[in-house]
């Protein structure tokens, strides 16, 4: 088996690097919140991890259509990957999410169009993750995996501008202005540093498993393979 | 003076801080020891698989 390529070891370093600091900027650097308190630090991570969610939903709608164009089942190792990623990470931004607004609104879950869609593009991509598991033929796992790829990203610039259109309790952070929300605030400078250092180590951290998830999608192939023409 | 007597605390949410990031850094962990682990028992199916394609041969 071939050992871990320079580079990834190198990206793992410094994304564990960037992960300390963006650590430690968010509880030393970052000043306190006025009204919220200590809750509002969950900000700085939970928008990040939603990010994360929605820049792999992307990349696996890419992967979907360089596969579908190609038909290289390398792009299915990738847009798997990705979906499992941001799976887990979407799933993150919504938990934190949830005891964030308890400690600002007073309430773990209220279906809001931001909470209930992004609790749709979850279930979704739950979906993905279990129907691809019962596709034996490779192939057709793939050209399955492409095709909800494609089309169940369409759920996720909904749940991005869910906020802008609908009428809802959730700060807009990005483009802000939502004069009804609840729990928004203004960003001192330290925060928005914080904030954006946040969502360039996330970005880091996602490039970083990705590459990780992607060896061992291509890993699990080559097994796979194997077994086949072994049993064979 | 007047300031602050009008200026209010921040609220106490230190006990949801500490459980939103209990979530986020044990959900990350997780991840993480799920691929070392599924690559692992990978890297064992093919050293078994490898053995039984030399064996046939």
């Amino acid at each position: 088996m071939e050992s871990k390529p320079r580079m990834l070891a190198i990206l793992d370093i410094v994304t564990i690097l960037l992960f300390i600091t963006a650590v430690a900027m968010v509880f030393l650097y970052a000043p306190l919140e006025a009204v919220m308190g200590q809750v509002q630090r969950v900000f700085y991570f939970h928008v990040a991890n939603a990010w994360v969610g929605m820049l792999g939903f992307l990349v696996a709608a890419i992967a979907g259509v360089a596969f579908l164009r190609k038909g290289d089942r390398k792009w299915d190792v990738v847009g798997m990957a990705a979906v499992e990623i941001s799976f887990v990470f979407f799933f993150i931004a919504i938990v934190s999410g949830s005891i964030w607004a308890r400690g600002s609104w007073g309430t773990w879950w209220t279906w809001d169009p931001r909470l209930t869609t992004a609790a749709i593009v979850e279930l979704v991509y739950a979906a993905y993750l279990m129907l691809r598991q019962g596709i034996e033929d490779p192939d057709r796992r793939a050209r399955f995996g492409a095709v909800y790829a494609i089309l169940s990203f369409i759920s996720v610039p909904l749940t991005f501008i869910s906020i802008r259109i609908f009428r809802t309790i959730h700060p807009v952070i990005i483009g802000s202005g939502a004069a009804g929300a609840e729990g928004s605030f203004d960003m001192t400078p330290k925060m928005l540093q914080t904030f954006m250092f946040s969502l360039f180590t996330f970005s880091f951290i996602f490039a970083d498993l990705l590459w990780h998830r992607i060896r061992l999608g291509q890993l699990a192939d080559k097994t796979e393979n194997l077994r086949l023409k072994v049993l064979q | 003076m007047l300031s602050s007597i009008l200026q209010q605390a921040p609220a106490e949410t230190t006990r949801y801080m500490v459980a939103g990031y209990s979530v986020i850094f044990s959900v990350i962990f997780l991840y993480i020891v799920s691929l070392i682990v599924r690559r692992r028992n990978l890297k064992r199916d093919l050293e078994i698989l490898d053995e039984m394609e030399l064996k046939e041969k």
